[in-house]
């Protein structure tokens, strides 16, 4: 037990040290980086503007306000900013294994996956977890509850959870290169997509989109579920516990997957 | 450019860039993979808020809400090969050297390199768009066939015009190696002031102001509302004249910004 966790202290240290070494290359390039961040924004705002525009000509969408709206926004935002900045590696794994680059991956006395994980950084991250968080704060201000230490806990949580949620989408996706073998597997960014329906409430779809986004590809977990629990915790608290399962289980699968497809990798050579 | 045998040349160039799209077709799909969830999300957005007004929004019934949104995705699924990021590329590796030691105008080169998929980009999304019609119910139609004619006429002016902006944009290549960034920004931009997002109609007065005099509204609402005859007979030809005349003045726009580029160019290796 002792030596699991000093090995999972040393895995954490050393990937924030890679991590850290990937920051300082990007941020050589300075314009490049400013560049991102404002565009992250812009994104952010016009998606904003959108809502905003909408919210002008009609009072709710089925029973769901602004604020509520504006919360999936940001709690979508705010996780894919979080598997930018600290995760974007998973979206490399792919060339790695097609390249055999995987290689210098698997001979290096550091577990494979903080590599992976440590080996890009996405500036544009950290804009949208900036603005995203913003937003969420302003939404919560509109929630009308007494902010209790428990009740913010909790919000912590489902966001961790929401993060968690998408980074082992990502990375699970991602490990399926190990079968699929081409140098840029599709399927991570078919499923990052499917975002775009986490950004309102799910009651407007069909039975059958539902069903994917709250069963197969769980995004409902990421923004709609957790913003239902925050702003009417009386009648959607499964919802919200159910968050943090959610969020494990995925993680367990990604690391699953990855390790399996791990033991099937063999070199393409060089 | 005015001789038939220069024509050949540009004709080639085009063809060559319309087979490799068969080569990357997964990025193709991928593409458009991405639009289409995009628009079928748009679709169930606005069918809940029109079953819930019972009713018109502004000039809007449902039907003509569909077709709006059909035209955007449509308009917006064009010309979307060329992008900012081949310029970049281009210039980061000094792949530039080529172009400007061969006997061609670069912008027609760039044109022919972007009309090239044009065919698959068009039918693809004429599928695509005819299974989500079908599924949310059929839309309306254009009033008559002089509307229908003239749509034509405003969507391969938007096309051109698209074609315009990005070539321009793309022109920032020669001072910053952050293309990824400028292009999330124009497409962010793009997206809400061409109406791509929602009809103009909808804007606040003083965005409205904004989006009427910037070119991007000829990129996605000229076209939707031509098709909708939503104008009358002298605001739509006033329209359309001010696509072509913004796609005219934006393409010198880019030859003149092109020349200045060159002068600052500094050619790594190649």
């Amino acid at each position: 037990m002792a030596a699991r966790l000093r090995s999972l202290r040393r895995g954490i240290y050393l990937y924030f040290r890679l991590l850290g070494q990937e920051m300082k290359s990007i941020l050589a390039y300075r314009a490049d980086f400013i560049v991102l961040l404002i565009a992250a924004v812009l994104v952010q705002l016009v998606g904003l503007a959108f809502i905003g525009i909408i919210f002008t000509r009609i009072p709710n969408i089925q029973g769901w306000t602004f604020w509520q709206v504006v919360m999936m926004y940001s709690l979508i935002f705010i996780t894919e900013g979080v598997g930018s900045l600290f995760f974007e590696g998973t979206w490399w794994l792919s060339w790695l294994i097609y390249s055999g680059e995987f290689d210098q991956v698997m001979v290096r006395p550091v577990s494979p996956m903080v590599q992976v994980l440590a080996s890009k950084v996405g500036f544009n991250g950290l804009g949208n977890i900036v603005t995203g968080s913003l937003l969420l704060v302003v939404s919560l201000t509109h929630v009308s509850v007494n902010w209790t230490p428990v009740g913010l806990l909790m919000v912590l949580i489902l966001l961790v959870s929401g993060a968690t949620i998408r980074v082992a989408l990502n990375l699970g996706t991602a490990a399926l290169s190990f079968w699929i073998k081409s140098p840029h597997s599709n399927v991570p960014m078919f499923v990052h997509q499917l975002g775009e329906f986490g950004k309102y409430p799910i009651t407007i779809y069909s039975v059958g989109v539902q069903a994917v986004i709250v069963l197969v590809i769980p995004f409902a977990f990421v923004s709609f579920y957790p913003t239902a629990y925050v702003f009417d915790q009386a009648n959607w608290a499964l919802a919200g516990w159910l968050t943090p399962l959610v969020a494990i289980y995925c993680l367990v699968m990604a690391a699953t997957l990855f390790r399996r497809g791990m033991r099937r990798y063999e070199s393409s050579g060089n | 450019m005015g001789t038939v045998p220069h024509m050949r040349k540009y004709f080639a160039i085009a063809r060559a860039s319309f087979e490799v799209v068969f080569v990357y077709r997964a990025g193709f799909a991928l593409n458009m993979f991405g639009t289409v969830l995009y628009v079928v999300a748009m679709f169930y957005l606005w069918q809940t808020i029109f079953l819930g007004k019972a009713g018109a929004l502004g000039a809007f019934s449902w039907p003509q809400m569909k077709a709006y949104l059909l035209v955007a995705f449509l308009t917006n699924s064009l010309m979307t090969w060329f992008d900012e990021g081949d310029m970049g590329r281009d210039i980061r590796m000094g792949r530039i050297a080529t172009d400007l030691t061969r006997p061609i105008d670069f912008q027609a080169k760039r044109f022919a390199d972007a009309i090239g998929p044009l065919p698959v980009e068009l039918s693809s999304a004429l599928l695509v768009g005819a299974v989500v019609v079908f599924a949310f119910g059929g839309i309306a139609a254009p009033p008559d066939p002089v509307h229908a004619a003239l749509f034509v006429v405003s969507t391969a002016l938007a096309t051109l015009l698209k074609f315009a902006i990005v070539y321009c944009v793309s022109m920032t290549a020669f001072w910053t190696t952050g293309m990824v960034g400028i292009r999330v920004g124009r497409t962010a931009i793009q997206n809400l002031l061409s109406g791509a997002m929602i009809p103009l109609a909808f804007f606040p007065d003083w965005l409205r102001s904004v989006a009427a005099v910037l070119p991007f509204q000829g990129l996605v609402s000229t076209p939707a509302l031509t098709y909708l005859g939503q104008m009358d007979g002298p605001t739509t030809a006033l329209m359309i004249g001010v696509q072509a005349v913004w796609a005219v003045a934006l393409l010198f726009a880019g030859r003149a910004l092109w020349r200045r580029a060159i002068k600052a160019v500094t050619i790594h290796g190649g």
